[in-house]
């Protein structure tokens, strides 16, 4: 297939800092936070939230928000990735480690190799534990030290910043833990399966 | 597309996914009238509310927002999901 | 250019094509009007879209939609590009371009938002800020064919000097008596404005639009909130929904 014209004197926006060591291939860096979602943003208030940890038909742990408020607390500052091609480096997050959900509801590791997020709004995404444990991923309920917001998808969603960020899924209410795995929203219509950036798993057979 | 005020105005409809559904389709559905399966209401394809432009396509309800249809345009194919649409009428009314 | 024929389009597959920048008409101080050649343009509808996609030379690509604001009589495509802040494309489109440059594009797209004279009317055709451009093709398209279906056009600006196409409106609507085209400009008017100064309300649209009896051909274009209040409005007025057809632009003023 031939190159598509150059368009003469077009250039990205997000292309002014290119530390090339902390892009993954094809990402440009941004300054915005852009907002992308598959519906409308959920009216959640915290009084009527929950998130859950749930096996099979058994529930391993509940808890509301003033009860997920008194867990542990983490801050971390990361990059995120954006599988539209937006990166936006050193995000501050807060919120609680999936070590420290663990540790609450009395596991020291995960009871099965792979986890269904469900969101608010019917969204869900497929991430293994494996990939959560170890830091690697917690419910945020903070960013930039402020509330995040619905559009952002406050009051709580999954961050797992070394994944495309389609996987930090918004408006998380509950971690379904499963034997074998199966595929969330964007995955079951042609997205990869696991989405390193790295490796620029973009698409299913990249 | 960037943080804006009013969320609402991020939502565009069927008429901006009309290309990718195009590449699917090849010709155009926009005036298809397609059947929600949730809650039974009939509309234009291009009049149904569009989420995640920039990812594929996320076609919705108006009336309930239920997901009629979604579409994707990976590095290597092109995806179509259908199962919240009941029916789909082409040709003049 | 062509022939109109308001059935359905072939099926034919999009393919991507080079336009060339032939004319560029500054519209208001941040909407300009780009005029382009496409080598091997099949013919449109009014109301109907392209997909145009830049290439920088990195290999860094942006797509974006925008109406085509031409009838189909006109030898020259006309894309109308609103200048967004910390846009994209737009900037680019809007500041950097010049006559002689070239991009790719891909269309006509769209059956659903289209409207032409073998549809008949009254036409009833509503826009704010830049979702003027599709109605304006029709509205030209119209024009050239010099058909005089009874229209009326209403447009909602943030200020006169955003009402993109003022002049030829104003052309329009005073050679034809069959068509009435009312600014409303809900931020700024002038002194001496006589005109609506609000956004559109339900009493706006009675006094506009003709009423469900005549059962006219209803198009809205420009941002989703507007857009869906003024389908929403349409339909308490007792217009039928599927007689009102919509275009939603996403967040731009108006």
């Amino acid at each position: 297939m031939s190159e598509p014209p150059i368009s003469r004197g077009f250039r990205s926006r997000r292309q002014e800092q290119t530390p090339k060591n902390r892009l993954p291939p094809g990402q440009y860096v941004t300054t915005d936070f852009p907002v992308l979602s598959a519906g409308p943003t959920p009216q959640i208030t915290v009084e009527n939230w929950t998130f859950t940890l749930q096996l099979g038909g058994a529930i391993l742990g509940t808890w509301n928000w003033a009860e997920f408020e008194t867990l542990p607390q983490t801050t971390i500052k990361t990059d995120i990735h954006c599988v539209t091609k937006w990166s936006k480096l050193d995000t501050a997050w807060q919120g609680v480690t999936f070590d420290d959900l663990l540790k609450a509801v009395g596991l020291s590791e995960p009871p099965a190799p792979y986890i269904m997020a469900h969101c608010d709004g019917g969204y869900t995404t497929n991430v293994p534990p494996a990939d959560l444990v170890g830091g690697q991923g917690m419910i945020a309920t903070r960013y930039e030290g402020l509330p995040i917001l619905p559009m952002h998808g406050g009051p709580a969603r999954l961050l797992v910043p070394h994944l495309y960020f389609w996987k930090s899924a918004k408006w998380v209410r509950r971690l379904r833990f499963m034997e074998k795995d199966e595929r969330g929203f964007w995955e079951s219509l042609g997205y990869h399966n696991y989405g390193d950036p790295w490796k620029e798993q973009r698409y299913d057979g990249d | 597309m960037t943080e804006t005020e009013n969320g609402s105005d991020l939502v565009l409809d069927g008429n901006a996914a009309a290309g990718l559904l195009q590449e699917i389709f090849v010709s155009d559905i926009t005036s298809a009238r397609i059947q929600c399966g949730a809650c039974g209401s009939i509309a234009a394809v291009g009049s149904l509310r569009l989420y995640a432009a920039q990812m594929g396509a996320v076609l919705r309800c108006v009336h309930c927002d239920g997901v009629v249809m979604r579409a994707v345009h990976t590095s290597h194919d092109r995806w179509l999901e259908m199962t919240g649409a009941r029916s789909l009428r082409f040709g003049r009314l | 250019m062509t022939a109109i024929d308001s059935t359905a389009s072939p099926a034919r597959r999009l393919e991507w094509q080079q336009a060339e920048v032939r004319e560029i008409v500054t519209e208001t101080f941040r909407v300009k009007s780009l005029l382009l050649r496409v080598a091997s343009w099949p013919g449109h509808f009014p109301g109907q879209h392209v997909d145009i996609r830049l290439t920088a030379e990195d290999g860094y690509q942006a797509q974006r939609s925008y109406s085509i604001a031409s009838p189909p009589e006109d030898e020259l495509l006309a894309l109308t590009v609103e200048r967004v802040e910390n846009g994209e494309v737009s900037p680019y489109l809007v500041g950097e371009l010049r006559i002689g440059d070239r991009f790719e594009l891909r269309g006509p797209i769209g059956g659903y938002f289209v409207w032409t004279v073998p549809t008949g009317g009254p036409l009833c055709l509503i826009a704010g800020g830049s979702g003027m451009a599709p109605l304006m093709a029709m509205l030209r398209h119209r024009d050239r064919q010099k058909a005089h279906i009874p229209g009326s056009v209403l447009y909602s600006s943030r200020s006169l000097e955003d009402v993109i196409y003022r002049n030829e409106l104003d052309a329009m609507a005073q050679c034809d008596s069959n068509l009435r085209v009312i600014y409303t400009l809900t931020r700024k008017q002038p002194e001496e404005w006589l005109g609506p100064r609000r956004r559109i309300d339900k009493a706006l649209l009675a006094e506009v639009c003709y009423p469900p009896d005549k059962n006219p051909k209803i198009f809205v274009c420009g941002p989703t909130s507007l857009v869906e209040e003024v389908a929403r409005m349409l339909v308490e007025l007792g217009h039928e929904p599927q007689t009102i057809k919509t275009e939603r632009f996403g967040p731009t003023g108006a």
